[in-house]
């Protein structure tokens, strides 16, 4: 269908574009910062004409690189980023885990003790919160990260690995009732290859287990490969997976 | 339904999840409607699920189409 000389592409708002054909929205643009400073874009059009309009409007009005990401599965919308000029930057998978993995497997390793979900300490946490997010931004850096990880501590989502004198890993559970996320596991670098990740996912898939919730999802990335051995060694399947596209 | 500007909006339960991204919608009048996922819902990290309840946006070329734009918290 050639749309292009009927439809009218406008600037509605700052971060937001609408097509227009005969008064009616057939295709809307929104460009949003994510909290790590990135410029993510979405677009929804009817079809791929007035998709092509909203692109070219957008990408002459905003600064590079650009960010956007689409379901690996949805070929069609993925084929109209990459017409406007984009790439492939990373692939994340969404994984299922059955919490009954975790019942009689990761003991922690000797001194180390995890207290479940709620039970953390919120200023022996904040402290491994900063320490980890440093150590992250030090290295691979956010961006490489699921946007899921950076929202404000909370502490009775957390549970931790504990030793004596300090906290040393940490996972965030998004305990909702249809489908519990987790939204990040990490450990203090010096702490590391001991077995306290596997520990943690374990102790919380069993407590989970327990509860009646036969199954849990995160979000890892492809290129993440301790994660992504963490949860194949308990049997995680992957469900989906999501593809983050650029514009540099 | 409400028919604006924006287009048709119409409440319905996810009822089926299906390859290629896409959704069956059973609205609340009845009718099933296929429907993606709205980049701005994608770009936000929502997951949709089965029985979700979401607000589609109904395509004006294609009334068996749409376009999942909210998920109701349930």
């Amino acid at each position: 269908m050639n749309t292009s000389y009927c439809t009218v592409v406008t600037r509605i708002a700052p971060g937001q574009w609408h097509a227009l054909e005969d008064d009616q929205v057939v295709g809307r643009a929104h460009a949003s910062h994510r909290p790590d400073g990135r410029l993510f874009l979405s677009i929804d059009a009817w079809h791929d004409a007035v998709f092509d309009r909203l692109a070219e409007a957008m990408l002459a009005d905003l600064p590079r690189p650009l960010y956007t990401v689409v379901d690996e599965a949805d070929v069609d919308l993925r084929l109209n980023w990459l017409r406007a000029g984009f790439t492939t930057r990373r692939r994340e998978w969404e994984l299922l885990v059955s919490t009954v993995a975790g019942v009689g497997s990761g003991q922690p390793p000797a001194g180390v003790t995890i207290l479940p979900v709620g039970a953390a300490e919120e200023g022996p946490l904040r402290i491994l919160d900063r320490v980890i997010r440093d150590e992250v931004e030090a290295t691979v850096g956010w961006q490489e990260m699921p946007a899921e990880v950076l929202p404000r501590l909370d502490p009775s989502k957390y549970a931790v690995a504990a030793r004596p004198d300090r906290y040393v890993g940490l996972l965030r559970l998004a305990a909702l009732p249809r489908q519990p996320r987790i939204g990040l596991v990490a450990v203090r670098s010096d702490q590391r290859r001991r077995g306290v990740a596997r520990a943690l996912l374990a102790q919380t898939l069993a407590s989970l287990h327990e509860r009646g919730i036969p199954t849990v999802a995160a979000d890892v990335n492809e290129s993440n490969g301790p994660a992504m051995a963490l949860f194949d060694g308990l049997g995680a399947r992957r469900v989906s997976s999501n593809l983050e596209l650029v514009l540099r | 339904m409400a028919r604006t500007t924006d287009g048709i909006q119409v409440e319905g339960t996810v009822v089926e999840c299906l390859r290629n991204a896409t959704f069956r919608v059973e609205l609340h009048n009845g009718h099933k409607v296929l429907a993606h996922i709205s980049g701005k819902v994608r770009k936000n990290y929502i997951k949709i699920m089965l029985f979700d309840r979401v607000l589609v946006e109904i395509s004006p070329y294609d009334l068996t189409r749409g376009r999942i734009i909210f998920r109701y918290r349930t």
